[in-house]
């Protein structure tokens, strides 16, 4: 039989638009000392393996893992560093837990946005080198080629898209961690400049500095440490090509392969019933619908509908982003998805304040690592 | 544990600022090699076929992503094809206003798994529809200089 592992512990610092008061470091270190305190260890007496989630070129630093160990009371403990999304991290936290080798993992990932004055070059040294680079091309021109195609082989609409705006930022107005909560209507939205026609400037997220780290522990570890363990009941991740000529324009097929393997291992066949809510990545706006059709949470095209609905808001039958989400919370670089798996821990500790949702006991997190890539990691919660 | 202490005022919020050329040269490879070799040389667009999975890859490639076979049948496809999807760009590569929109798009070509992204030219923005017939145009050729931007973009056929 697998062994079990739960959450048991989660911290955060921000999240804000700037931080000239901390260095990444101090932020680190902020997250991990109230992740510690929120699950009752000590970093050098307990906790035997620590996973950072970072990437060189966001951090503006060669080598980056050189400079993590000391922040999150790793020094002279095994610890790795490894780029990827933030639920990437965490699972990788979780794997080292099924060895049976450690009972106590902890993950971390930050953002360290502000500091990174031409984070549009970085993006853009994400591009394939030798057919695409050489275009010159501002890399958001990807999501409004993928949004028209979506929009085009589902039927949905520009006013359905600008409207997961309109509740994520909605939401994020309620969470005192946003960066970027605010009240706006479908109006604003649509009359934002459209700058990669058919997206428009509010439907893209804005960054936001921060981190965030949890501990993870084995099943009867976590129950000794916690009356409220979180349990990771599936994980799964996927990449589909990088070719921005062969891959999937439409369906998001890296989040449905993610949410297959996750569902399999929880148990999960229908996730709109078995699961009560969901963080998904809303990098653009026209993601959240385009990530929750692939993640089986509804049909093909649908999306756009329950989203107009109200389906998905926070008194609505299947909350998503009750955060604020990217587009509320602020795009965290590598720590993305773990912002999401950070709420859905909140909400099912009945932490998460204003915004807390009725009756909830298992929710989903997914990540994406954001263009150029076709890169994704879903993890399952539960009480 | 936890900080006790923080800045109080902005000017104590100090940084220090630093910066680094990056300069790199990517190998084009052999599949690149052949492919931007007939594109300056003859004005052709090549691709490799997978024949176990029936695909024909654009830009060709010397393994199928699909099924790890090494590919050795190539195909010259014709120089055109339909939009699969477009967008038109309004900010440079630092959000920058651009001067003109550019409209970029990926062009499926007939017969292949895949296709090319490159610009399209000579269309006004609001004449652009998903399914639209284009053609490649190529620089001329003494211009060219075995490179993507061998090809200025497609225009509508």
């Amino acid at each position: 039989m697998r062994r079990t592992a739960a959450i048991v512990g989660v911290g955060y610092s921000g999240f804000r638009s700037i931080s000239p008061d901390l260095s990444y470091k101090e932020m680190m270190y902020e997250a991990a000392a109230k992740a510690y305190e929120d699950a009752g260890v000590d970093p050098q007496r307990d906790i035997e393996s620590f996973v950072s989630v970072a990437e060189d070129f966001n951090e503006g630093t060669s080598i980056f893992d050189e400079y993590v160990p000391d922040q999150i009371g790793g020094a002279l403990k095994p610890v790795h560093t490894i780029p990827g999304d933030g639920i990437h991290g965490l699972i990788a936290a979780y794997m080292q837990l099924l060895t049976g080798a450690m009972d106590i993992v902890m993950v971390e990932a930050h953002s360290k946005a502000s500091n990174a004055l031409t984070l549009s070059d970085v993006m853009a040294y994400a591009m394939e080198p030798i057919y695409n680079r050489p275009l010159g091309a501002n890399p958001h021109f990807i999501a409004g080629m993928e949004m028209n195609r979506y929009l085009h082989s589902t039927g949905t609409t520009e006013e359905q898209c600008a409207q997961v705006v309109v509740k994520n930022r909605g939401n994020g107005f309620l969470n005192p961690s946003a960066a970027h909560g605010a009240r706006v209507d479908l109006e604003m939205v649509l009359s934002s400049e459209t700058v990669f026609y058919p997206l428009k400037k509010l439907e893209i997220s804005s960054h936001a500095d921060g981190a965030v780290v949890m501990v993870l522990a084995s099943g009867e570890v976590a129950e000794e440490l916690t009356s409220l363990p979180i349990w990771i009941r599936g994980v799964g991740w996927c990449n589909e090509t990088p070719s921005l000529e062969t891959r999937d324009w439409e369906g998001a097929t890296y989040a449905r392969k993610s949410a297959e393997m996750a569902y399999g291992m929880a148990g999960i066949r229908h996730p709109w019933q078995e699961i009560d809510f969901a963080e998904i990545d809303d990098t653009y706006a026209y993601k959240e619908l385009q990530h929750m059709e692939a993640l089986n949470l509804c049909r093909k095209g649908e999306a756009g509908h329950l989203v107009q609905e109200g389906a998905t808001e926070l008194d609505g039958a299947f909350p998503v982003n009750p955060s604020g989400g990217t587009l509320g919370v602020g795009h965290l670089l590598d720590a993305s998805g773990l912002g999401r798996a950070l709420e859905v821990v909140l909400q099912l500790r009945g932490e998460a304040g204003e915004r807390q949702l009725g009756e909830v006991e298992t929710g989903l997190a997914f990540g994406w690592r954001g263009v150029p890539t076709t890169s994704g990691a879903a993890v399952v919660l539960s009480v | 544990m936890s900080l006790i202490e923080r800045l109080g005022t902005f000017g104590d919020a100090k940084v220090w600022y630093d910066n680094i050329p990056l300069e790199s040269e990517y190998t084009v490879g052999i599949a690149g090699e052949r492919f931007l070799r007939a594109i300056k040389d003859r004005g052709v667009i090549l691709g490799t076929v997978c024949p176990a999975c029936d695909l024909t890859y654009v830009p060709p490639s010397m393994y199928c992503e699909r099924c790890f076979t090494q590919l050795d049948e190539w195909v010259e496809l014709p120089a055109k094809g339909t939009v699969y999807t477009f967008t038109i760009v309004t900010r440079s590569l630092d959000g920058q206003a651009l001067d003109e929109p550019e409209i970029l798009a990926f062009v499926k070509l007939p017969g292949a798994h895949g296709g090319l992204v490159h610009r399209l030219t000579t269309a006004k923005p609001e004449d652009v529809e998903i399914g639209m017939e284009v053609e490649v145009v190529f620089k001329p050729q003494k211009e060219r200089e075995g490179s993507i931007l061998d090809i200025k973009g497609f225009k509508p056929t």
